[in-house]
């Protein structure tokens, strides 16, 4: 019997030992699971991925994806002497832009990013900037230009487009000097923000510069027909016309001018003409289409970001995904590579030293000089100006990235 | 002035509406089913033109005759196999369905073809015909040309095939038509391919008109429920003449309330229609 409970003594007591070891063992992994969770740094990008603008989205994947990969190929960003792996989380938002502040809500209060990309577009990044700014998390808009968006006092948001009229103001200056004969101005635009906003822009460049406008006109998204619109520019007789929405649009307006046999000296739609998409769908009614855009793959730029040159941006992104990148992918690679320039400096990621750090920017990137203003937006771009020649987009603007002048004659 | 050219353009497109619709209405007036899977087999015909076209320089015209078929056989296949359990059910369970197919068939397209726009351009281009003033594209107006065709056939097909003729009789009567020896399983089946076949073509021809992408789809079948609204359901000659009723209105309106008006134009008419006249212009209960 005293055996018996003897054994039971020691079986009890070792398994005490065994819980207690296990229980520590444990506590251990628990902890180290938990300091392996910060070894890396959450990024949140709500992206509509379905839906109507789902192309965009897609673009904007392949930039944060390349950057993600870059970055950590080289170890990760060095957040005060350790390095730490960048994370993206996505979500989906279906370009429904309620759902994207949701998205960014959920991103920020549930899965604990410590930082944001917008989700895409002038309109959400709005509406989204106020969640990360209730929460104090530092979002980077890469897809929005319209001064409206920064126009909120905000202090945690920042964009990567300069603001529309350094797109429509170069623009009407190179026109009127390539062709002095150009009076007479046609505007129609999209009924959304961006594609508005930049139209309204237009107007007050053209106008400024002593051009007469003789034709303003919206027509609405989801616009199948063009026809009486495009009626109306043709007995308008306009030396210039001005389109704007995006590439389902642009194609179809183009489609439609070609099927009503409206041609001008000068043909400008942004924005879709940047993309190899819209050069291949609207075939050779595209010549000469000329338009305006925040980056072109032909910038020379001598960046200190993970990327260096922007031959070296292009190189990487074509080894990636063999396709030639445009200002979408561009922007949202420079996102992140602005946000790791930001936590290097801070030296950590405090969200708040982050800001201070990010608001301070000075530096040139692939991308171009980032300077930003005090509302957030960048303002320090000379968004080139291109037109697309021989089936193949040529720069024309600023100088020193010309390659080629600027002709006349949209069929 | 350019009205004319703004009526020619109404015309044009209306009947293009009137071919989209046309097998919707078909659909919902006979068999009371709200297809909401039309906006999407159109575009699934306008990337079978694309990639018979790019890949093998089949030219649309002739894609349109391969469509026929292909589209009739898988929608016989959708009701006969699916939509068939529910066929008696109130119409909302139909239309959840429907919906609900609709979603696999839109994302799967998506997922296979991406949702970038593409388009069919023909080579050698089509080219545009002067007539006076009014400027019209060629490609449009073969594209109406087939359209009216096609509503022909199928309203030939309703009034003296004797699928046709089966398919009235299981709508005005279906315990009548079983009765006469009408097999109704077969009957539905063959209205719901007919309106599959009908998309499936008019998908091909929408194809060399407007650019191509899944997210067309519901631009599409809301086009074709204003049509139906406003032509009445069931009868093909009322699909026509709405359809030329929207394009007329959209294209008028656009030109005295402004193009950014043109879309709440056809859908103002459309609660107008509801409230005043919810027949539409010819319709009528099952089929006439």
């Amino acid at each position: 019997m005293s055996q018996a409970s003897s054994i039971v003594t020691v079986q009890s007591r070792s398994a005490l030992w065994r819980t207690l070891g296990c229980g520590i063992a444990m506590t251990c992994a628990l902890s180290a699971g938990q300091a392996l969770a910060q070894q890396t740094i959450r990024f949140g990008a709500p992206l509509p991925l379905t839906g109507a603008l789902a192309p965009e989205a897609l673009k904007q994947q392949q930039g944060y994806d390349l950057w993600a990969e870059v970055v950590n190929r080289a170890g990760g960003i060095d957040v005060g002497g350790k390095k730490m792996k960048v994370e993206i989380i996505y979500t989906d938002y279906q370009s429904n832009t309620p759902r994207a502040v949701q998205a960014a809500e959920k991103l920020i209060s549930q899965e604990k990013v410590d930082f944001l990309f917008s989700p895409f577009g002038s309109g959400a990044a709005k509406a989204a900037s106020t969640v990360s700014e209730r929460y104090g998390v530092p979002t980077i808009a890469s897809t929005a230009s319209s001064s409206q968006v920064y126009d909120q006092g905000y202090k945690f948001l920042f964009g990567t487009f300069t603001p529309n009229e350094t797109l429509t103001s170069p623009l009407t200056d190179i026109v009127r000097k390539a062709a002095p004969n150009v009076k007479r101005v046609a505007i129609l635009a999209r009924n959304d923000l961006f594609p508005l906003a930049i139209a309204q822009e237009m107007e007050k460049s053209a106008k400024s510069r002593g051009l007469e406008l003789v034709l303003f006109e919206k027509y609405a998204i989801n616009t199948m027909d063009h026809s009486s619109a495009l009626a109306q520019i043709k007995a308008a007789k306009p030396d210039w016309i001005f389109a704007t929405g995006y590439i389902n649009d642009l194609v179809l307006l183009k489609k439609q001018m070609g099927d009503q046999r409206i041609e001008a000296p000068v043909v400008t739609m942004i924005a879709g003409p940047a993309y190899q998409e819209f050069i291949d769908a609207a075939g050779a009614g595209a010549e000469n289409i000329s338009s305006a855009a925040w980056w072109h793959p032909a910038s020379q730029y001598n960046g200190t970001d993970v990327f260096g040159t922007t031959a070296n941006y292009v190189k990487l992104f074509s080894e990636k995904y063999k396709s030639v990148p445009d200002y979408a992918q561009a922007s949202a690679s420079v996102s992140g590579a602005l946000f790791q320039i930001a936590i290097e400096k801070a030296g950590s990621l405090d969200k708040a030293k982050v800001r201070d750090a990010m608001a301070a920017m000075d530096v040139v990137t692939f991308w171009g000089p980032v300077r930003f203003g005090a509302n957030g937006q960048i303002n320090s771009l000379e968004p080139p100006v291109f037109q697309i020649q021989g089936g193949k987009a040529v720069v024309v603007f600023p100088a020193a990235i010309k390659q080629g002048d600027f002709k006349l004659g949209v069929k | 002035m350019y009205t004319l050219q703004i009526l020619v353009n109404g015309i044009v497109l209306g009947c293009l509406y009137a071919c989209i619709a046309a097998g919707f209405s078909l659909v919902w007036g006979v068999l009371n089913v709200i297809n909401l899977m039309h906006g999407s087999f159109i575009v699934l015909g306008s990337y079978l033109a694309w990639g018979a076209y790019n890949t093998m320089g089949i030219s649309p015209w002739l894609t349109v005759l391969i469509a026929a078929p292909l589209f009739y056989a898988g929608g016989y296949l959708v009701q006969r196999g699916l939509l068939n359990r529910v066929i008696a059910a109130p119409v909302l369970v139909t239309l959840t369905l429907t919906f609900g197919l609709d979603l696999i068939l839109n994302n799967a397209m998506i997922l296979a073809f991406r949702a970038d726009y593409r388009s069919l351009i023909l080579d050698p281009p089509l080219g545009t015909i002067a007539m006076g003033s009014v400027v019209v594209p060629v490609d449009r107006l073969v594209a109406m040309l087939f359209a009216l065709v096609l509503t022909g056939v199928l309203y030939l097909i309703l009034r003296r095939s004797r699928v046709g003729r089966a398919i009235i009789a299981v709508r005005l009567d279906r315990d009548a038509a079983t009765l006469m020896g009408v097999d109704v399983k077969a009957t539905n089946a063959a209205a719901f391919g007919l309106g599959a076949g009908m998309a499936g073509c008019a998908g091909v021809l929408m194809a060399l008109i407007f650019p191509i992408s899944p997210l067309s789809s519901t631009a599409y079948l809301g086009k074709a429920f204003v049509v139906c609204v406003l032509g009445g359901l069931g009868s093909v000659p009322g699909a026509v003449l709405g359809g030329l009723l929207l394009g007329l209105v959209e294209s008028f309106g656009a030109m005295a309330f402004g193009p950014e008006h043109a879309v709440t134009l056809s859908f103002s008419l459309l609660i107008l229609f509801l409230v005043l006249r919810p027949q539409g212009l010819l319709g009528k209960r099952g089929f006439e």
